[in-house]
């Protein structure tokens, strides 16, 4: 025993061996075990990353102090593909950006492109394109809620949501023949018709979703565990998230009251009534969290609901393709367009060149700028929270590399 | 798309009220612009896009305080004696005026965006960063330099993005070339290149 410590000996009060032993033992410990921060790899092949991401995360114990994203593992080319095909050849790589909203990447692409060559889209197949990307909106959502739940520990929503997402993704696979990429819409239309009974499924097919919605709210958005591990954690505020150019479910739970459908009215939107949910106190949690991101995705399948039954009820008769001449060549010109996809704002600028192809083709996929947005906010969280933050950004890794 | 031709035809008006603010803040940085068409914009000169991007963004008439979308364009010229010139153009919105007059007059309604667009010579393709400005811009810029090989100066380390540290050469630029193979996987370039 150590009679030289002083420390041992303050007091003069005899003290139990045991106590003298594991005091010791501990400052022997914090005296001779070196500490320090490390560096770990999350991915590429994590599941929570949702991807093929990389994210190299600086750890003090449990806290992360640093992390840089690593992405381009599956970068495909799409710009430069761009530029070597005609615009119809290209528009298959467009669904394969975001490939759960596959619809949505078609259709913004065909509006920029028909912006550039200044066609006209008969009017049942802006009502078609809208329903169509409308059902890719809640199929890509259900898929957000489900996996937001896995990612927390949660496996049953996400079993339920399959069910509901097969039968959407079984209407769409009945219009176009593919169950993922669709190559349904196309410049100056939509490759066929929307028969009756399709119509009548996919009436059967929202009435189900919108009675099973509550049932996975049961599960996770007012599930207390849910609430827990989400309020308040990974907060990005309206500040960070315009810096960082956060778009989508990301922004509108930050406060911000913007949907491109609303505020720059593309396509047919400007007819129909709908909401935009957008994050506020009273549902919650705090502005910009987690929880409010979750709970914006479950209000967004709400009103696309309403959109696509307002849709149908406007349908009229007519052609679905318009007037697209042979050897399609939009002149000299350039064109910025950008719509609202499941995950935020596409965009994309297009320089025509007088040729079968683009001069130039730059695509603004919204989970790129999204998920940029880690490095800062992500810095102090514990590293569980991190994936709680990475599955409620609901990033497509397809979209980040393109 | 229902486009009004007269309406296309006059200027813009929200990049109008730019170049106002523009011209007025930062004197003399504003090269040449583009008010009518589809796609209006302002041409910057390199050493002041600095100053006019803290101006249009912290301007309280315009308020661009996203940095949406940085694209580069590589637009070579053999004749000329800096081998051409390339374009980085940066798409602006601003989430502050939704209801804002100006854009409501816009062609395509209430779009609040402009485009600002800064030319540089190829030989030395180099254009100050914006990131301390927007934030969101690090990863745009990153991504410019990897695919068209325009350099950000004044800004933390530029690094490939996409693509492997050691590809060869820019891909988006117009004279490159497909490599033979890249660490020992022969490369076919796709019929017709």
């Amino acid at each position: 025993m150590s009679d030289g410590n002083p420390s041992l000996r303050s007091g003069g009060e005899p003290r139990h061996a045991g106590t003298v032993e594991i005091h010791e033992r501990q400052e022997m410990v914090s005296r001779d075990l070196r500490t320090e921060e490390m560096v770990f790899n999350m991915g590429p092949q994590h599941p929570a990353t949702h991807g093929v991401l990389r994210v190299v995360c600086k750890s003090d114990g449990e806290t992360v102090r640093a992390l840089q994203p690593h992405v381009g593992n599956i970068h495909r080319c799409v710009e430069k593909i761009g530029e070597n095909l005609p615009y119809y050849q290209w528009l298959p790589y467009v669904d394969r950006m975001d490939y759960l909203a596959a619809i949505c990447n078609e259709h913004v692409a065909c509006m920029a492109i028909e912006k550039l060559g200044e066609l006209e889209v008969p009017e049942r197949a802006e009502y078609g394109r809208v329903i169509v990307a409308e059902v890719q909106r809640i199929l890509s959502h259900l898929m957000a809620i489900g996996v937001y739940g896995l990612d927390l520990g949660a496996f049953t929503p996400f079993l339920h949501q399959f069910r509901e997402r097969e039968r959407g993704m079984d209407l769409l696979d009945h219009i176009s023949g593919g169950r993922l990429l669709y190559h349904f819409v196309r410049i100056g239309g939509l490759k066929r018709d929307l028969s009756q009974d399709w119509l009548d499924e996919l009436d059967a097919w929202i009435d189900t979703v919108e009675q099973r919605l509550p049932e996975y709210n049961t599960l996770l958005l007012n599930n207390r565990i849910f609430q827990e591990r989400t309020m308040g954690i990974g907060v990005i505020d309206r500040d960070t998230a315009v810096r960082w150019g956060v778009t989508g479910p990301g922004l509108r739970a930050a406060g911000v009251n913007w949907d491109c459908r609303r505020d720059v009215p593309y396509s047919i939107y400007d007819r129909f009534d709908f909401e935009i949910p957008h994050g506020h106190s009273g549902i919650g949690g705090e502005l910009g969290d987690c929880f409010q991101r979750h709970w914006i995705r479950v209000r967004e399948v709400e009103e696309s609901v309403k959109i696509i039954r307002q849709a149908r009820a406007q349908l009229p008769e007519g052609p679905v393709m318009g007037r697209v001449p042979k050897g399609f060549r939009p002149k000299d010109a350039e064109v910025y367009f950008r719509a609202e996809n499941p995950r935020g704002e596409l965009a994309v600028y297009m320089i025509g060149a007088g040729k079968p192809e683009a001069y130039r083709i730059r695509c603004r996929g919204p989970s790129f700028s999204n998920i940029a947005c880690i490095t800062e906010v992500a810095e102090g969280m514990l590293i569980a929270d991190l994936v709680a933050l990475i599955g409620s950004l609901d990033i497509v890794l397809g979209e980040v590399d393109r | 798309m229902a486009d009004n031709p007269d309406t296309a035809a006059s200027p813009d008006p929200v990049t109008e009220r730019a170049l106002r603010i523009i011209e007025e803040g930062a004197p003399g940085a504003v090269t040449t612009s583009e008010l009518t068409g589809r796609h209006p914009w302002i041409g910057v000169k390199a050493e002041s896009l600095r100053d006019v991007a803290g101006l249009v963004r912290d301007h309280d008439d315009l308020k661009m305080e996203c940095c949406h979308l940085i694209s580069g364009v590589d637009w070579p010229d053999p004749k000329s004696e800096t081998g051409g010139e390339m374009e980085v153009i940066y798409h602006l919105c601003s989430y502050a005026f939704p209801a804002d007059e100006a854009y409501k007059q816009r062609a395509e309604k209430n779009d609040p965006w402009i485009a600002l667009k800064v030319r540089v010579p190829r030989d030395k393709p180099e254009v100050p960063t914006v990131m301390d400005i927007w934030t969101g811009a690090d990863w745009h810029e990153r991504e410019t330099y990897d695919l068209v090989g325009i350099r950000f100066t004044m800004r933390k380390e530029l690094f490939r993005i996409l693509l492997p540290e050691d590809w060869p050469g820019h891909p988006l630029q117009k004279d490159w070339v497909y490599p033979a193979s890249y660490h020992g996987v022969p490369i076919i370039p796709p019929e017709g290149l």
